[in-house]
């Protein structure tokens, strides 16, 4: 049996269990007393950034078509006896999947029969079946659900805003492709993806609710199948520091503009550490939280309204700060981000601002332990940034000023953003 | 799940959901008023007028500084439908105080906050201040008009909108932009006055916060209030629809949606509620109901398409997003596998299934604050109120035939698909 290693926070008064199986994949486990359900995503380090990679020992690049991780993820459902759903059925767990720009998520959340859909889930991700039939049925499906993505300007402001920051990075492209590029995957490049990156060992397995770490250790003994650790390495082509443009503009069939406003930054040094990533936290809230300055003049001036929001963009390869909402008035609102940004950068940060953010990004980081679908999803993100859950929530408590008013420095740079539009198309017509 | 329920005046009641779970606690008031077309605006506007500002607190700013110190309590205001009665809420979700870094009293200051915001706005006179208005109105009007920009929510507002025009479920619940433009910080006034005095009101507490002292809180505050008699609300329910009617708007989209509407005849005092759940589960609720194994798994015609029952009205929504040519495919498929759900054509085993997944949705219900409110506030007009292992209980109850009786009272009424145009 492997060993179990537990991680308390007196803080938080609660625990989680960390665990390296044998057969290379990693565990968490975080038991919810009193809880009903239990929710359970085993994650595989690869998205749809993971486009062009080299297998250890091996010269050449694999390029494979753009869409394939979240095509894959669609497929990987059906087996040779069936479907997963299917499986599902008879136990009512409430099954999905998700695929992002670094990750792919197989996830179920049930009351009952817990056992049970841990097995469905570990079997059918270890069990793949393409075959250009089954291939070719989803193409109608994803093609589908690319087409409605397309119609939401909300997904659109936002890859516009990825391709005026990036050259090269492929950040900058659909999860799901396009029509064109999810017509060249078939049954062989996608077992090439499969046998290259869901590898034990380049997978993360996460728990949260209702559990009993033993007998999951057990179905684990069980189910997995041992894996070689061979961990393919994506290629990103070199991203210069520099945007692509200022500003992009779309037209769509709406009546209120959307807009995003990105700064990028040097992603070259790697995945940010917890300290940075709370230090940029603190930052992002202190500039236009809506206690900030920024926040108060931009609504007095009628410029945004409760939509308005920001978020620190990050993964392999890309770094941005991005602040994003509706507006009458796009273009001044990113010139009133800018001037803050120029005043904070002169000013710094004060005590009064730093504490009140602190408290507030506290609370709403222990806040997202209520959930057992939060914890896991949580975990499973962190993980695959070699980061762990209650470090990250101590790492907030322990953060100091001087350390925040130093990032600042790095970020933020005013002359290196790109402003994204959606505007309502000339005499469309509210129906 | 604990629920204990105390008058605090009339029409006016508090409960309290004790749980040691959570690391965060909610207080939530919630404002029950009859959907009224002359007086939607005004009553819409209010959870988020209230929200913003308060006496004691009277920008924007000073409050936020408040809610951040307090450690980020999260500050809610929802206008929604429930049947035909327009439910305004604001809610104030915090961290329970031993979580706090140096073991500070955020419950009491959430829910004084709470108290500060609906019994004492910023007024001038007998009126709202007018800048404050003046900016949830922009905001309000902005609210009504992004509804526009999301195609999915776009094209099931309109199929509602069209299939009960002649009802008041027909009504907008935030009002109309017209209406909102001409609102006047007099008429919001009146519109504050009749809820604190009229208005069915429902305090619920989730959490580990000390009940009692935030009952005497509003007992207190209510106590200043002149209530009259409580405004009754009522949802009228068409049980069968007549002519199918078909409506079609054009616009530049990639895709196309289609919505169809259908009259149950079956509302939630219903013998056969539960049933009629069952059904539209089969029908389409699931991965493994009708809908997504057909018109999306076996014909590749959608990526979406599902079913949806609203007890509160007794209507049941499909929606699906489709390429223009597969359309009237689509429809034919939708109403073919309906056709299915009604001869019976469902095993034992596929019913089983639907009950395990419902079964697991409503046991969820418990491990979620908002859930757990959500779930007893939809029941507050229900004659037969229930818990959500009763509810289980009733479901597993439900026999074959009546789950093809309850499906056989559902027809169609209305059609509406958004077509795409090719975007130049």
């Amino acid at each position: 049996m492997v060993k179990l290693e537990e991680i308390n926070s007196e803080r938080l008064h609660d625990k989680y269990y960390r665990v390296k199986h044998k057969s290379g994949l990693k565990v968490y486990i975080y038991p919810k007393e009193g809880y009903n359900s239990s929710y359970a995503i085993l994650g595989a380090k690869v998205g749809s950034i993971d486009t062009t990679f080299k297998i250890p020992g091996k010269a050449e690049n694999i390029v494979v078509p753009d869409g394939i991780a979240h095509y894959l993820e669609h497929k990987l459902f059906e087996s040779e006896e069936g479907d997963a759903f299917a499986e599902y059925a008879k136990t009512g767990a409430s099954a999905n999947a998700y695929t992002s720009f670094d990750m792919t998520g197989y996830l179920f959340s049930c009351t009952e029969d817990f056992d049970k859909s841990l097995k469905i889930l570990i079997d059918f991700v270890q069990s793949p079946y393409f075959t250009e039939k089954t291939v070719k049925k989803e193409q109608g499906i994803i093609g589908q659900e690319i087409k409605m993505y397309e119609d939401d300007p909300s997904w659109q402001v936002m890859f516009n805003l990825l391709k005026a920051m990036y050259h090269n990075h492929p950040v900058k492209k659909d999860i799901a492709g396009t029509v064109e590029s999810i017509a060249k995957i078939n049954a062989d490049n996608l077992y090439e993806v499969y046998n290259n990156f869901y590898n034990l060992n380049n997978m993360t397995l996460c728990i949260a609710g209702k559990v009993n770490p033993v007998e999951i250790l057990n179905i684990l003994d069980e189910k997995l199948k041992p894996s070689y650790n061979m961990v393919p390495e994506t290629i990103f082509a070199k991203e210069p520091y520099e945007i692509v443009k200022q500003r992009v503009e779309q037209r769509f069939p709406i009546s209120m503009p959307l807009f995003q406003l990105g700064f990028k930054e040097n992603a070259s040094k790697g995945r940010m550490t917890i300290e940075e990533s709370t230090q940029t936290d603190i930052i992002l809230s202190v500039l236009a939280s809506k206690s900030s300055k920024l926040y108060n003049d931009l609504i007095n001036k009628g410029l945004i309204n409760d939509s308005f929001g920001y978020e620190c963009f990050e993964g392999p390869g890309y770094l941005a700060s991005i602040f994003s909402g509706e507006s009458r008035d796009p273009d001044k609102v990113a010139e009133i981000i800018k001037e803050r940004v120029t005043e904070l950068h002169a000013k710094g940060i004060v005590e009064e601002d730093f504490e009140r953010a602190k408290k507030s990004i506290y609370g709403k980081s222990v806040s997202l332990l209520n959930s057992a679908e939060n914890i896991a999803n949580v975990m499973l993100t962190l993980d695959f940034a070699d980061k762990e859950l209650f470090e990250a929530v101590e790492c907030i408590a322990n953060t100091s000023l001087i350390d925040v008013n130093e990032r600042l420095k790095s970020q933020l740079d005013v002359s290196n953003c790109s402003l994204s539009v959606v505007a309502p198309e000339d005499g469309s017509l509210n129906i | 799940m604990n629920l204990v329920r105390k008058s605090i005046c009339d029409g006016v009641n508090f409960s309290n959901i004790k749980d040691n779970r959570f690391k965060t606690g909610r207080v939530s008031i919630t404002v029950f008023v009859p959907l009224d077309k002359d007086k939607v605006a005004q009553n819409a506007i209010l959870p988020f007028l209230l929200s913003k500002t308060c006496e004691k607190y009277p920008d924007l700013k000073n409050l936020n500084d408040r809610l951040e110190n307090l450690y980020g309590v999260s500050v809610g205001a929802e206008v929604s439908k429930l049947g035909e009665v327009q439910v305004l809420s604001i809610s104030a979700t915090f961290l329970e105080d031993e979580y706090s870094l140096q073991k500070e009293n955020i419950a009491q200051g959430a829910v004084d906050l709470l108290c500060q915001m609906f019994f004492y706005p910023v007024l001038e006179g007998m009126a709202f201040l007018g800048e404050n208005v003046e900016q949830e109105k922009r905001q309000l009007i902005e609210m009504i008009e992004s509804e526009y920009n999301d195609k999915r929510v776009f094209a099931k507002n309109k199929c509602e909108q069209w299939m009960c025009k002649d009802e008041k479920f027909g009504i907008n619940r935030l009002g109309t932009v017209e209406q909102v433009k001409s609102l006047t910080g007099q008429e919001i006034f009146d519109a504050w006055l009749n809820m604190l005095s009229s208005a069915k009101i429902e305090i619920t507490l989730l959490g580990k916060a000390d009940s009692e002292k935030v009952y005497e809180r509003f007992r207190d505050e209510f106590s200043k209030v002149k209530r009259t008699n409580v405004v009754a609300c009522a949802t009228k329910i068409i049980k069968r629809a007549g002519k199918i009617s078909e409506y079609a708007d054009v616009m530049n989209v990639s895709q196309s949606k289609l919505v169809m509407g259908f009259r149950t005849e079956v509302s939630a005092d219903d013998e056969l509620v539960n049933a009629m759940r069952v059904a539209v589960a089969i029908f389409g609720a699931t991965p493994y109901s009708k809908l997504f194994l057909n018109v999306r798994e076996k014909y590749s015609l959608c990526y979406y398409c599902s079913a949806k029952y609203d007890k509160n009205k007794g209507i049941m929504m499909v929606q699906s997003g489709v390429e223009n040519e597969n359309i009237d495919r689509a429809k034919e498929e939708i109403l073919n596998q309906l056709e299915e759900v009604k001869r019976g054509n469902f095993t034992e085993e596929d019913m089983q299934a639907i009950k395990r997944s419902m079964t697991n949705s409503f046991r969820t219900v418990g491990d979620y604050l908002s859930s757990m409110e959500n779930f007893y506030l939809s029941q507050i007009f229900d004659k037969n109120k229930v818990t959500t292992d009763e509810l289980i209980e009733k479901i597993k109850k439900v026999t074959k035939s009546e789950v093809i009786t309850a499906a056989n009272m559902i027809t169609l009424d209305t059609v509406y698909v958004l077509k795409g145009k090719a975007r130049p």
